[in-house]
């Protein structure tokens, strides 16, 4: 029953394909330089400027063009080390016990945070440029998605899979190889897409805010360009200043959002069926609900020396990714590691750290 | 083992010491000092501090004394009530935030409160019939609205009613150089001048605050839709709204409220943006204009004190939900 990704999906890919393409070939393609003043001031859209000119004579089209750079260098970069760390973490504070209570502090205390704020006296602290920018977001993003890579590895170092790999003499590195890091990577597509996302709302939201790079050009800085007009709605261009770049950080985000659907419509078809889990699920163990359930056939391609999935079934979690795929909470991938009965922590809000 | 309580207490007391340390850590273990910033960063934006600033930052910082000195005045100063001066502004920071913070506070709890009453009822209506029409058309919305960044709904907002319409101020918390007159009457027309300068901003934040609401309260709805004592319940007869209000609404009202402190962080951001963009005189406006003229004293009591406050109404609803868990349970067990 593997369901495929709508006709949204691929829209969604299709565009952030474009935006590439566009941010690859700035050079070519923008029409002047976006740096200099290439026209007369405020201008209206002629056949020279075919979006007009900002008022100290700039291209606005060649900016929107070269803004797509930052946004995708910003969230490429951002995407990649916030996730290595996420799972550097993850994997570190599940799998040593040692490590776990500083680790788990340092990440609990990070989500606590308010993140704006945040950022906002690291950012003026530090100055604004994009690499600091690319820092600072990928330094404070990881927390979220190591909490859950973390139950991810509680729950499949208990599997007796782990355990009879272990009793055999693995050293730990083969454990975590062959074992553990195949089980989380059920959850990376969704940190991909959610911290892409994320990295884009932020580098257009920090750039708003007048904390974008100073040298590069992007969306969010355009527009804080324009509000720093006090007298921007007076001026007939206006909308030549505003409406582009809104557009541009919209239409993005937008094809995040429905990549991201399209992720959580076929991780929910691997996870299995969700209502057969609930209902049929075995008092004693997952074994037999994984068999029943047909997830083999998802796994069928993988080696693999045990279940895909540690015993006791539920698999980490397709409630959870669907639930963000339609919005901005991760959560439900609760973590139940003290195990004493109480309700779940308040579960990190991933994606209002995320986007 | 600990009460659970005073375990809670514990987790909370240590998150608040980590909060007040990393206020003191963040700015002496970046790369560089708050002073030397500026020299080489290229084309940036932002001023470059004056002599005068910068040996006020320094005393600010205590930066010519050891570090122990320097968090042992640090902490003393925290424990009077002392934030440090403005450097842009020139006063104290505590009177400044303690003149903004109404604007702040007003907007974002009564833009959370909507955003959490709305997003709930209109979550259990879609999460009702899961797959139904309605459903779909709300699970859309708010997916769109989740989809979009504060500051452009911002700009949408501003572009449309304000710009295009006409309806709403374009810029400010209250007509400038109005006269409302002391009297009883003055004071009403002042409130509605004031509700009039806030309604787009509060919209604002309403919007983006709602869709979250809406996806969660749903699929908790969702959740328990088998669940047996909804079936009693419909079998006593109830209606289907007497059984959504009496049966499924107490059920989902937890993770909702636990949702409802964790938003509180991030709607803090949403007001920073918003009221730029809006330019309603709050907490978050003082902080953009902070970060324009390196006010690194405002900035790191503004970081503090929203940590602070995040905190702490994150106790108090864990509190709250302790209290709920543990009267459940009783009633369960």
């Amino acid at each position: 029953m593997a369901r495929r990704p709508g006709a949204l999906f691929w829209l969604g890919g299709g565009l952030l394909l474009a935006f590439l393409a566009v941010a690859a070939l700035a050079p070519l393609l923008a029409p002047h330089d976006p740096r200099l003043s290439t026209g007369r001031p405020m201008a209206a859209p002629t056949r020279e400027h075919l979006l007009g000119t900002n008022d100290v004579g700039q291209d606005v089209l060649s900016q929107v063009i070269y803004g797509a750079r930052s946004s995708l260098i910003v969230a490429g970069f951002v995407t990649a080390v916030s996730t290595a760390l996420s799972w550097l973490v993850g994997l570190t504070a599940g799998f040593f016990r040692r490590a776990e209570a500083p680790l788990m502090a340092g990440t609990d205390l990070l989500l606590a945070l308010p993140n704006l704020p945040l950022y906002l006296l690291v950012l003026t602290l530090i100055g604004a440029s994009q690499r600091n920018l690319i820092a600072v977001l990928a330094l404070l993003s990881w927390p979220a998605f190591a909490r859950i890579v973390r139950s991810v590895v509680l729950q499949t170092r208990s599997a007796t899979y782990v355990e009879a790999s272990r009793a055999l003499g693995a050293p730990d590195i083969h454990v975590i190889r062959r074992h553990v890091l195949p089980a989380t990577l059920d959850v990376l597509p969704t940190k991909l897409v959610l911290t892409v996302r994320f990295a884009v709302f932020a580098e257009a939201t920090l750039a708003f805010l007048g904390l974008g790079s100073g040298d590069a050009i992007s969306w969010g800085g355009m527009l804080n360009w324009a509000f720093s007009d006090p007298l921007l709605f007076v001026r007939p261009g206006w909308p030549w200043l505003v409406l582009p770049p809104t557009l541009a950080t919209a239409a993005l985000i937008l094809a995040t959002v429905w990549i991201s659907g399209g992720v959580a419509v076929v991780r929910s078809s691997h996870t299995g069926n969700e209502r057969v889990s609930r209902m049929h699920r075995p008092p004693g163990g997952g074994s037999r609900l994984y068999r029943r359930t047909g997830r083999v056939a998802a796994f069928a391609g993988r080696e693999r020396v045990g279940p895909a999935r540690p015993a006791g079934g539920e698999p980490i979690r397709s409630e959870g990714v669907q639930v963000e795929a339609r919005g901005p909470a991760v959560e439900q991938v609760g973590d139940d590691s003290a195990g004493d009965g109480r309700p779940r922590e308040p579960a990190p809000v991933e994606a209002d750290r995320h986007g | 083992m600990l009460p659970a309580l005073v375990r809670l207490l514990l987790r909370y007391l240590l998150l608040a010491a980590g909060v007040v340390l990393l206020n003191f850590v963040i700015p002496r273990s970046l790369p560089g000092d708050p002073l030397s910033f500026g020299a080489g960063e290229g084309t940036d934006a932002a001023v470059p501090l004056s002599r005068a600033a910068k040996d006020q930052l320094r005393a600010y910082y205590r930066l010519d004394e050891p570090l122990n000195r320097q968090l042992g005045a640090y902490l003393g100063d925290l424990s009077r009530g002392d934030l440090g001066r403005s450097i842009a502004r020139s006063a104290p920071v505590s009177d400044l935030i303690r003149d903004r913070l109404p604007w702040t506070l007003a907007l974002l709890l009564v833009s959370l409160l909507i955003a959490a009453v709305v997003g709930t009822a209109a979550g259990v209506v879609a999460g009702w019939l899961p797959g139904a029409g309605r459903d779909r058309l709300l699970v859309a919305i708010a997916s769109a609205l989740a989809a979009i960044p504060e500051f452009l709904v911002a700009i949408g907002l501003l572009l449309t009613f304000a710009v295009g319409l006409g309806w709403f101020p374009l810029f400010g918390g209250q007509t400038v150089f109005a006269g409302y007159g002391g009297d009883p009457a003055g004071v009403a027309r002042r409130a509605l001048d004031v509700v009039w300068h806030l309604t787009l901003p509060a919209a604002t934040l309403v919007l983006v605050g709602t869709s979250a609401f809406v996806l969660l309260a749903r699929d908790a709805t969702v959740g328990l839709r088998h669940a047996p004592w909804l079936v009693v319940a419909r079998a006593k007869g109830l209606s289907e709204r007497g059984v959504a209000r009496r049966h499924a609404l107490p059920n989902i009202a937890l993770p909702l409220l636990t949702f409802f402190g964790l938003r509180l962080g991030t709607v803090l951001g949403g007001a920073l943006v918003v009221e730029r963009v809006f330019g309603v005189p709050g907490l978050g406006l003082l902080g953009y204009q902070a970060i324009r003229a390196r006010d690194y004293p405002l900035l790191q009591a503004l970081f503090l004190l929203s940590g602070l406050g995040v905190l702490a109404t994150n106790l108090l609803l864990e509190i709250v939900y302790l209290r709920l868990e543990t009267r459940r349970g009783l009633l369960r067990g």
